[in-house]
């Protein structure tokens, strides 16, 4: 399944925690005319670089799929960063 | 086993035996069929789903500094595949800078099934390091 949400929080200096909710699928699909360019613009770079488009599809498609329950979570001192993805 | 049973039930069928013989013959079937035995049970074992990282480290500026990383194992075998997709010629350039270092591995060598033991090769993975003030934990969950 490729993933639903994406947390992102942020401590500030002053200790303040800043969270920020990302709906993938919404964006993407706001986005989709952007990502067909990125398409396009990935496989015209495959076909430059002798890859394989499609193989190159398929492991970025994998690499989507499996983001999900992926954590970061990092703090030092007083700021931090935390992103989560479900 | 399955075939000795039907021969015992084309028997009955023919009229060569009885229902009682055909009773008596299948239970000696059964109680020749050996129990199994606890070591052909293999546990079942569950597969960790994720690889933790922990550090906690103790800084002299404004406090502590803390990672904690969860990273699923499938992400990771997606990113390991993703190297069948490096370009021959990158391939090649990182094979001769490998063995200018003194590493004599060939990229393109690499076989999916050889990936995918790496990643098995995880499972039992744990680094468990203790330094007064630091602490640092790798470990799959």
């Amino acid at each position: 399944m490729i993933p639903q949400l994406v947390t992102v929080r942020y401590r500030r200096r002053d200790g303040r925690w800043r969270r920020w909710f990302v709906p993938v699928v919404p964006i993407v699909l706001v986005l989709s005319p952007l990502l067909v360019l990125a398409v396009v613009g990935g496989v015209i770079a495959c076909l430059v670089f002798r890859m394989s488009a499609w193989g190159a599809l398929r492991g970025a498609g994998r690499v989507l799929w499996s983001l999900p329950g992926t954590r970061f979570d990092l703090e030092d001192g007083h700021e931090g960063v935390r992103v989560s993805i479900r | 086993m399955n075939e000795e049973r039907h021969q015992i039930l084309r028997m009955l069928a023919d009229g060569q035996i009885t229902v009682d013989d055909a009773e008596k013959l299948i239970a000696a079937l059964e109680r020749d069929q050996p129990a199994p035995s606890s070591t052909d049970v293999v546990p079942s074992k569950t597969q960790p789903k994720y690889v933790r990282v922990f550090m906690d480290a103790a800084s002299e500026g404004d406090g502590p500094s803390r990672i904690n990383i969860r990273v699923p194992l499938k992400l990771l075998r997606a990113g390991v595949r993703l190297t069948s997709l490096i370009p021959p010629i990158a391939v090649t350039r990182i094979n001769t800078e490998l063995n200018n270092r003194g590493i004599p591995l060939d990229l393109g060598e690499l076989k999916p099934q050889q990936l995918e033991d790496l990643i098995e090769g995880l499972y039992d993975l744990t680094i468990d390091m203790d330094d007064p003030g630091n602490k640092m934990r790798v470990y799959c969950e």
